[in-house]
Formats: structure tokens, C-alpha cells, sequence
């Protein structure tokens, strides 16, 4: 008879066990897919950042009761290896959304892929301007793919509107050359270097695209050198922390300045042993400005939990998990269509800003929106071993200044 | 008559692949069909190198060049597949003559130096003249063979399974006992009275035939060509390994070693970034302890018995 | 200005070439062995100096010497847990051991490769230099750092040539690479050669991975590029001839360096592959090798 008790009892507990699902069916997990490269500094911070929101996000009872759970994939930044683990994502653990890469080459070639298998894609870091201009041309069938980060474009004008200040303004810089890596985010981005710089003012006397796979920067410095620009506009990210070291073990005289991906990592001090000392970079947002409210706790929590303060690519894949999630929550479905229906009407203010996607009739179709009151850059600098922001001046936490050898009118 | 004994095996494992669609879900499916055409790449090689005796370190140059002719005519004159697929393979086919009638001459460690230099150069063509090849990004395919993942599995399966008929026939075949004799020693197999140099260059191209078919396939299957997916020296490492790793002179080694590979790196997944350290070292297990690789020392023991 | 500026980097960069593959080359001497584990090696030795310099705050040059023990090491490794059991297995026809030494040597590569990347990223490191600041030759303002890497590979170069010349470890080391059999019969041990091959080997390797990480920087992904570079080298110059090889590290750094400066950095291996191809064509011995 105790035993028949223990059984009703037991049986009672399974019921509700499975009664629990049914209630709505919501307690199903969403599932949230991220492919990156585990052992590249940009592609780590990705599920890194997307764990850490989860883990928030079910600390404070999940969506609509629903747990996030992130499901990690490693694609070695190889499109092919992406691609699998895409289909992996969508045709076996049947992820609800997948947030991937910073790298534009393999987000492009996942961008039909989740056309086909219908599969809500966001990006948290690659650039080219091609990913939103093919959802903007084929809207029916990429509109599950959202950009989480910034067009190239959009870059390229975000460091010219600061070289109102810094370059002519500080640095009273008359003449560039545009130095950029040989890949396909850089391809718009010198383009808009070459029309927006000489617009606020500074002339653009070469433009040097160098291959990826180099290792002496030398002779490319040396061109620059002879050329005697006021500065150096960069491009770089794959390239990683080479040019950098050789441009101050070689004391090249003109400053850089402009994009430098690896730069926004707090790795970079220690990878280049200081050689960084003086380097300024766009970010979008860095642990020392409060962008947002948002911005420093995240940063905080970042460094607490992995020692590190997060790449650019951590602080958009951390919104990314955000936006899914508030995109799930209003539209009350992870189906992939009223998720992208969601997603469309996001307005989001997360680390880097507030974010808007912009519609399917503008040029940048589910790119995020840019300007004042939503996101708008700021430039940064390593000085002592401390990313500095020095622009805009309302977020500044101090000046510009350079390492010796550098030669600047001011 | 070990090959007699191993035929109904055979059979039964096809009858089991071809019905595979109808028992697993898609995503196992995408991962064989990424295998078997790699399995295509490892058996041309072998017949290269297992029966003719060269060892190629390019065979993502003769995969690349097909993938890539392919690739270029459907994107920019919209030709349909068969004929992009005709077109890669002859493409890889003149590439390996070019390359083969003064690298034949060669031996060891100097044919297997210009065969990785071809491939250094190929990428190096491709990334300059971006404007064209898409350069580092790739080159997006308008078609694709198609979209339903059972589809794909069986035109990568009867593939491969007709591309290894063909070569295990043709290595099983007079022509392919020349090729071996030639391999081993190509001063007598020339004392016999046996072209030497016109059985190999004949290898080489069949080789590359079915090396630029399979890139071809492989594009059309994946929906873009990158230097990363068919040309990178990682592409042609990944084929040497699995030809060894299947057991060389076996051809259907090949494919085996390439199914092996995947599927492993696919098992060890939550491993993530160690995945590649560990399938590395059970591919170098295999070849200090069973240096005939997996097929082979299969054969063995069936031989023994 | 740019003549002299190529006379400078090049012979920087030619130096270090030299000295990667003249390890790589006498190796292929003595036992007929292409390790293509090489380019691992190299950075393995680079990145420890990074981390024993950083990290352990071992300084520069207590960095660079932990740098070249652990090149030491892994090319001992290399040559008992992969070599080794190739040459004596009795399962691997003689005519097939060169295709598995290769694959085999190019697994361990990958490996190695992998657990880099796996522990410390792959992105660059870079050795701290062992003298820091500029000088100025000429016109030509050149980090001192790279007049440091021209002399140390030189300094290496030299004593490699009194260890072969001048001991008679170093004169049996010499025979061997020329007639392995002949020595067996004088009553030498080809194993004791051999193990003192490939420490040399290891010590070469791992200086001029030093000097590249605090030269260039690396990172684990160039491997591939450090290995074939080595290979190509050697195989221009005529496998096994040590001469050969310096000449033909001094061709291609040059031939590299002018590229770079004249016509595009972005071309920069390009004239070199086309090179290679020549000579391998032309003349297979290469530029000193001996048939």
C-alpha cells in the first residue's frame, strides 16, 4: 500500500513533468545557433558575449518562460565549414535563429543558405556592404538575414565624421593614404575613404590595398614613408597585429589611424608588446564609455567572466541574443517568419547603441541604422596599455597623444 | 578472390547508403554528400600515386581548376549545370596535361614540388584577379544541383560509386598493372616494352578528369566557390590524408578515408576547436600502426583468414 | 634610397630564410627525411619565447633561449614519435616510407598547429626584441632589431660551420649526408647521427623562429606558408647541398624584397614560384645540388 501511495505520488510528479510542456508548448527551449572561430580574438568573443546574455536572459525567467540555450559551432572562419555547421544548425538541432561570424567572406557565403532553409541569420561583426544590398535585391527570399554590425559604408563615414575633429581639427592633418587588407569588407570601405575624407577636408594621395597574407610590411611602409602623407587611414582586421608591431619597431612617422579590428580586443597590448602605443581605431563601443547604459556593466561582467574585455564583434553578438529574444517575445513565436516580422520592428537600445533595422526599400536593407540617437562610433586609442576614447568629445576619457617617434604639426 | 568474397559486403553496404535518405535526418546526409565527393578527390589521387607512383601535392589544383571554370561560365554566361560540368572537367583536364608533360619527367620530391607550387599559383591567379574570380570572398553559383537534401545525397552517391567503378576497373584492369609496375620501377617496366610516360600521363589525366568533375559537383553543390572550399593546400592535404588513411593502392580506400575523416571530425564536434588536433592524431596513429590504413588492413585479415 | 633599403631588408629577411632551411636541408641529407612538421616548429619556438618573456618575465634573451629549448624538444619528438617508427617499420615498403614520412610529418604539423592555436589564438605574437630602438644606415632608418636578426643567423650559420668542419661528430655528420652506407661501414652508429642531426636541426629552427617572431611576428597560421617556404628553398638550392641552400635563400629573399618594393607587395612570392618552377624544369638538382 506505501508503495501504491509512492507510485500515485511519483505519478503525479511525471504527470505534471509532462503536463508542463503542454501548458503552452513554451517551455520548449529557443535555441539559438553561433558559428564563429574559436581560436581567432574576433570570432571568440562571439559565443562568449551570446553565452553571458543567455545566461542573463534565463536568470531573469527566460522568454515568455522559454530558456535560451546557445548551440556553439566552430566553422575555423572556412565557408564550407560554415555552411555545414549551418545546415547542422538548421536541419538537425533545429535551431530558432543563428547569430555568425565577423568575418564578411563566410557570412556572404551563408546568406543563400539561410534563404533556403529558411533560418533567421545575424551577423555580429562581418562588414561588406553586399550582405544588406543582396537582402535590399532579393527581399523574398533573404529576408531572414539581419546585419549586426555596420556596413563598410557606414564605417568609412563613421571615421570621417571624426576626422573633422581629430585629424583636421587635432592633428591638423592635411594629406592620407588609405592602407587597407585585400578582402571583401574593405572593398566599399576604401571606396567611401576616398569620397568622404577628401570631403571633411584631407586628400588622399595613394590608396595601398595589401594582401592578407603579409608578413613584412616593410616595403609597404617604406612606399607610405616616400609618399609623406600627414597620416595613415586603415583598413585592417585578417592582417592582425603584424602591421602594427612593425610600424613602431620601425618608427614609421605617420600615425594610424581608421579601422584596425584587432586593435579592439584587450589582447592586442600584450600580442604586440606594446607596439601598440599610439594606434587609433573606430569602435562602436568600448568598456570605459557608458554608450548606453548598458555598455560598461556588459563590458564588466565580460572581463569578470573570461578575463578579457570583449572584441568589437562580443558587444553586437551580445545585442544580437537580446534582439532575438525581444523579437520572440513581441511577435509570441520563434517561427521563422513572425520572427523576421519581429525583428523588422525592433527598437533595441543595447551596448552599442540603439538599434533600428532599416526597411526593405533603403539601400541597406536590415542594416542597422546610423546617426545621432542611435549608433555613431567612437575612435579610441591605446595608450599605456589602456584603450582610451577620444572621441566624440562628450564620451572622451582623454586626448590624443602619440609615441615619439611619431611627427605631428601639433 | 579476396575481391570476390568482398563483393556481396559491397553490395549490401550500397543497398545500405542508397537508402540511408529514408533513415536519417538531413543534416547527416549534407555531411556525407560533403564526404563523398572528397571521396572522388582521394580516389583520383590515389590512382596517381598508388598505382603510377607520383606523389601529387596538388590535387586541389586539378579540383580548382573544374570548380572554377565551372563556376566563372555559370556565373557570367549563365551556361546550364551539364555544360559548366563538361566544361570544368575538360578545363581540369587540359590543366593536368599542361602541368604533367614536363612534370612526368620529374620524380619524388620534385614532381610533388611543382605539384604544390601549381596549386600556390592557381590561388595566387584567383586572388589577383579578384574582379573576376571573386578573389578571397568567392564567386556566388546562380544554380544549384538542388535544394532537397536527399537529391544532393544521391547525385554525390551514384557519383562516387560510378567514379570508383570506373577507377578500381581501370586500376584493376592491364593498364593499371602497367601503371604499378611503372610506379615501382620504371626502368623495367620500360625494358618490357611499356610507354612509361604515356600510361602516366594517361593516369594523370583520368585523375584530373575526375578530380575537375568532382570540384564542379562540389560547387554546385555548396552554392559558391571559394579558394577556401576547392584550391586552398588544406583542400589537398585533407584528399593525401584520406587517400592514406583509406589505404593507398586500394582506390576504394579513398573513400572510405574521406567518409572517415568527416564523419569523425563530425563525431568529435563538441570538442570544437580540438576536433581537428584529435582527428589528426588518429589519422597518424593509423599510419605508424596500420601503415596499409583502414581498408587495407581489412583486406589483410580477410586474407589471412 | 630604395636600392639601399632593399639591400638592408632583404639580406634581414634572406638571413632568416637561410637559417630555417639549412636545418631543413641536412636533415634531407643525412636520412632523406622532408619535414614538413617545420613550420610548426618554428612557431612553437616563437611563441614560447613570447610567453616565457611575458608571461614567466624571463626577459628577452631568457625568453629566446626557452624559445630554442622547446624547438629542441619538439624536434627530438618529431623525429622518435613520427620519423622514426616510419624508417623501421617493417609493414611500409622502402618505396613508400618518403610519402609516409611526409604525411606523417605533415600531421604532427597539424597537430601542432591545432593545440597553438587552441591555447594561445592564432593571432601574431611578437617576440620582444633583444635590442629595441632604430639606426640609421645611410639614410635608411633601420630598427636595430633587424641588424640583431642578420648577425645572430650569421653567428648560427658559423658555428654550424666549425661544428661540421671542425669536430669530428661534425665530420661524420658531413659523410653521412653524402654516403650514409659508406659510414656504417667506418664502424660509425647512423642512429647517434642521426639524433645529432636532428638536434642541430631543432636548435636552427628554433633560433630562427625566435628571430622571425620578434622580427615579423607569427602567428599558428603560418605554418603552411613557413613549411612550403623551407621546402621550396631547399629544393631550389639542391636538396641535401648546404651552400645550395644559403644561395638559394639569399635568391629568393632577394627576389621577394624586390618584388615587394618595385613592382607590388601583394605579387611579392609570385616571381619566386615562377622561378622555382624554372629551375626545377631546367636544372632538377637545383642551383648546387649534386645528382
Amino acid at each position: 500500500m506505501k508503495h501504491a501511495y509512492l507510485y500515485s505520488l511519483f505519478g503525479a510528479a511525471l504527470g505534471a513533468a509532462l503536463c508542463l510542456p503542454a501548458t503552452a508548448r513554451a517551455a520548449e527551449p529557443i535555441k539559438i545557433g553561433v558559428i564563429a572561430e574559436a581560436a581567432a580574438l574576433g570570432g571568440s568573443a562571439i559565443p562568449n558575449a551570446a553565452k553571458l546574455a543567455a545566461e542573463e536572459i534565463n536568470a531573469a525567467g527566460g522568454v515568455n518562460g522559454r530558456m535560451i540555450e546557445i548551440v556553439e559551432y566552430d566553422d575555423h572562419s572556412s565557408a564550407s565549414d560554415a555552411v555545414r555547421a549551418f545546415q547542422r544548425a538548421a536541419n538537425q538541432d533545429k535551431v530558432h535563429a543563428v547569430i555568425a561570424s565577423y568575418i564578411s567572406e563566410v557570412v556572404l557565403a551563408l546568406e543563400p543558405w539561410a534563404g533556403r532553409l529558411k533560418l533567421p541569420l545575424i551577423t555580429p561583426g562581418a562588414a561588406s556592404d553586399l550582405i544588406t544590398k543582396r537582402v535590399h535585391d532579393d527581399y523574398n527570399n533573404l529576408k531572414y538575414v539581419f546585419h549586426g554590425y555596420l556596413a563598410s559604408t557606414q564605417i568609412s563615414d563613421a571615421v570621417c565624421e571624426s576626422g573633422k575633429d581629430l585629424l583636421i581639427g587635432q592633428m591638423k592633418a592635411k594629406t592620407a593614404v588609405v592602407v587597407s587588407e585585400d578582402a571583401a569588407w574593405t572593398i566599399p570601405l576604401d571606396e567611401e575613404y576616398l569620397k568622404c575624407l577628401p570631403k571633411i577636408g584631407v586628400k588622399v594621395l595613394d590608396h595601398i590595398r595589401l594582401s592578407p597574407d603579409t608578413t613584412d610590411f616593410t616595403p609597404i611602409f617604406n612606399k607610405i614613408e616616400g609618399i609623406k602623407p600627414d597620416v595613415m587611414v586603415t583598413g585592417i582586421s585578417h592582417v592582425g597585429a603584424q602591421p602594427t608591431v612593425q610600424w613602431q619597431q620601425q618608427q614609421v612617422p605617420i600615425p594610424m589611424f581608421g579601422v584596425s579590428s584587432q586593435a579592439t580586443t584587450s589582447t592586442f597590448w600584450k600580442d604586440t608588446n606594446g607596439a601598440a602605443e599610439g594606434v587609433v581605431f573606430n569602435m562602436f563601443s568600448a568598456p570605459d564609455v557608458a554608450v548606453t547604459p548598458k555598455t560598461i556593466p556588459f563590458a564588466r561582467a565580460y572581463e569578470k567572466k573570461y578575463g578579457v574585455t570583449p572584441a568589437y564583434s562580443g558587444y553586437t553578438a551580445y545585442d544580437d541574443v537580446y534582439m532575438f529574444a525581444d523579437a520572440i517575445k513581441r511577435g509570441g513565436s520563434s517561427e521563422p517568419d513572425k520572427l523576421v516580422d519581429a525583428m523588422e520592428k525592433t527598437d533595441w537600445v543595447g551596448t552599442i547603441g540603439r538599434i533600428q533595422f532599416l526597411g526593405k526599400d533603403d539601400q541597406f536593407t536590415h542594416g542597422m541604422k546610423i546617426g545621432p540617437g542611435f549608433i555613431t562610433g567612437l575612435m579610441v586609442q591605446w595608450q599605456s596599455g589602456k584603450q582610451v576614447t577620444v572621441w566624440p568629445a562628450e564620451a572622451a576619457s582623454g586626448q590624443m597623444k602619440f609615441p615619439s617617434f611619431i611627427k605631428t604639426v601639433n | 578472390m579476396r575481391t570476390a568474397r568482398l563483393l556481396p559486403v559491397a553490395l549490401v553496404v550500397l543497398l545500405v547508403m542508397a537508402l540511408l535518405p529514408f533513415g536519417v535526418g538531413g543534416y547527416v546526409l549534407g555531411l556525407l554528400t560533403l564526404a563523398y565527393y572528397y571521396g572522388v578527390f582521394a580516389m583520383a589521387w590515389d590512382l596517381l600515386f598508388g598505382f603510377a607512383g607520383e606523389v601529387n601535392f596538388g590535387p586541389s589544383f586539378l579540383v580548382g581548376l573544374g570548380a572554377y571554370a565551372a563556376a566563372l561560365l555559370n556565373h557570367y554566361y549563365s551556361w546550364p549545370i551539364w555544360a559548366c560540368l563538361v566544361a570544368g572537367s575538360a578545363a581540369a583536364v587540359v590543366g593536368g596535361v599542361v602541368l604533367a608533360v614536363p612534370a612526368l619527367r620529374l620524380h619524388g620530391p620534385y614532381f610533388g614540388l611543382v605539384t604544390l607550387v601549381a596549386v600556390l599559383l592557381l590561388q595566387n591567379v584567383i586572388v589577383l584577379f579578384a574582379g573576376v574570380t571573386g578573389g578571397e570572398i568567392g564567386l556566388d553559383i546562380p544554380d544549384v544541383l538542388s535544394i532537397s537534401d536527399r537529391v544532393n545525397y544521391w547525385y554525390a552517391l551514384g557519383f562516387m560509386v560510378i567514379s570508383g567503378a570506373v577507377l578500381f576497373g581501370l586500376a584493376r584492369s592491364p593498364v593499371g598493372l602497367i601503371l604499378q609496375a611503372s610506379g615501382q620501377d620504371a626502368v623495367e617496366a620500360s625494358a618490357l616494352g611499356f610507354n612509361v610516360a604515356k600510361h602516366k600521363l594517361a593516369a594523370f589525366c583520368i585523375s584530373a578528369f575526375f578530380s575537375g568533375l568532382a570540384g564542379a559537383m562540389l560547387i554546385f553543390y555548396l552554392g559558391t566557390a571559394s579558394v577556401g572550399t576547392v584550391v586552398d593546400i588544406g583542400v589537398g592535404v585533407q584528399v593525401i590524408i584520406a587517400a592514406v588513411l583509406g589505404g593507398r593502392r586500394t582506390i576504394l580506400g579513398g573513400a572510405i578515408g574521406a567518409i572517415f575523416l568527416i564523419v569523425a571530425g563530425e563525431m568529435l564536434r563538441d570538442l570544437g576547436q580540438l576536433s581537428t588536433f584529435v582527428v589528426s592524431a588518429i589519422a597518424l596513429v593509423v599510419i605508424l600502426f596500420f601503415p596499409g590504413g583502414l581498408l587495407g588492413s581489412l583486406l589483410r585479415t580477410e586474407g589471412r583468414q | 634610397m630604395v636600392g639601399l633599403q632593399i639591400l638592408i631588408d632583404g639580406f634581414a629577411i634572406s638571413s632568416l630564410y637561410a637559417l630555417g632551411a639549412i636545418g631543413f636541408t641536412l636533415i634531407f641529407g643525412v636520412s632523406g627525411v622532408l619535414n614538413l612538421s617545420h613550420g610548426s616548429i618554428m612557431v612553437a619556438a616563437a611563441i614560447t619565447a613570447w610567453l616565457a618573456a611575458g608571461d614567466y618575465g624571463a626577459g628577452s634573451l631568457g625568453g629566446a633561449l626557452a624559445g630554442v629549448a622547446a624547438s629542441v624538444v619538439l624536434s627530438f619528438a618529431t623525429y622518435l614519435l613520427v620519423v622514426r617508427p616510419i624508417q623501421s617499420s617493417r609493414a611500409i615498403p622502402g618505396e613508400e616510407k618518403e610519402i609516409f614520412v611526409l604525411t606523417g610529418t605533415l600531421l604532427w604539423g597539424i597537430m601542432l598547429q591545432e593545440a597553438m592555436a587552441y591555447f594561445f589564438t592564432n593571432s601574431p605574437k611578437t617576440v620582444r626584441p633583444l635590442i629595441a630602438g632604430v639606426v640609421n644606415i645611410m639614410g635608411v632608418r633601420t630598427p636595430a632589431n633587424e641588424i640583431v636578426t642578420a648577425v645572430l643567423s650569421w653567428v648560427a650559420i658559423g658555428l654550424l660551420w666549425l661544428l661540421v668542419n671542425r669536430t669530428r661528430a661534425g665530420k661524420a655528420l658531413l659523410a653521412a649526408s653524402i654516403n650514409p652506407r659508406g659510414l656504417t661501414l667506418l664502424g660509425f652508429e647512423l642512429a647517434n647521427i642521426h639524433l645529432l642531426v636532428w638536434a642541430i636541426y631543432g636548435v636552427l629552427a628554433g633560433i630562427a623562429g625566435v628571430l622571425l617572431g620578434s622580427f615579423l611576428g607569427v602567428s599558428s597560421d603560418n605554418v603552411g606558408t613557413l613549411t612550403a617556404s623551407a621546402f621550396s628553398i631547399v629544393v631550389l638550392g639542391g636538396l641535401g647541398s648546404v651552400s645550395g641552400s644559403l644561395l638559394a635563400a639569399y635568391v629568393v629573399g632577394y627576389l621577394e624584397t624586390m618584388t615587394a618594393y618595385l613592382v607590388s607587395p601583394s605579387i611579392r612570392t609570385v616571381p619566386v614560384l615562377l622561378l622555382l618552377v624554372l629551375v626545377i624544369y631546367l636544372r632538377p638538382q637545383g642551383l648546387l645540388g649534386r645528382r
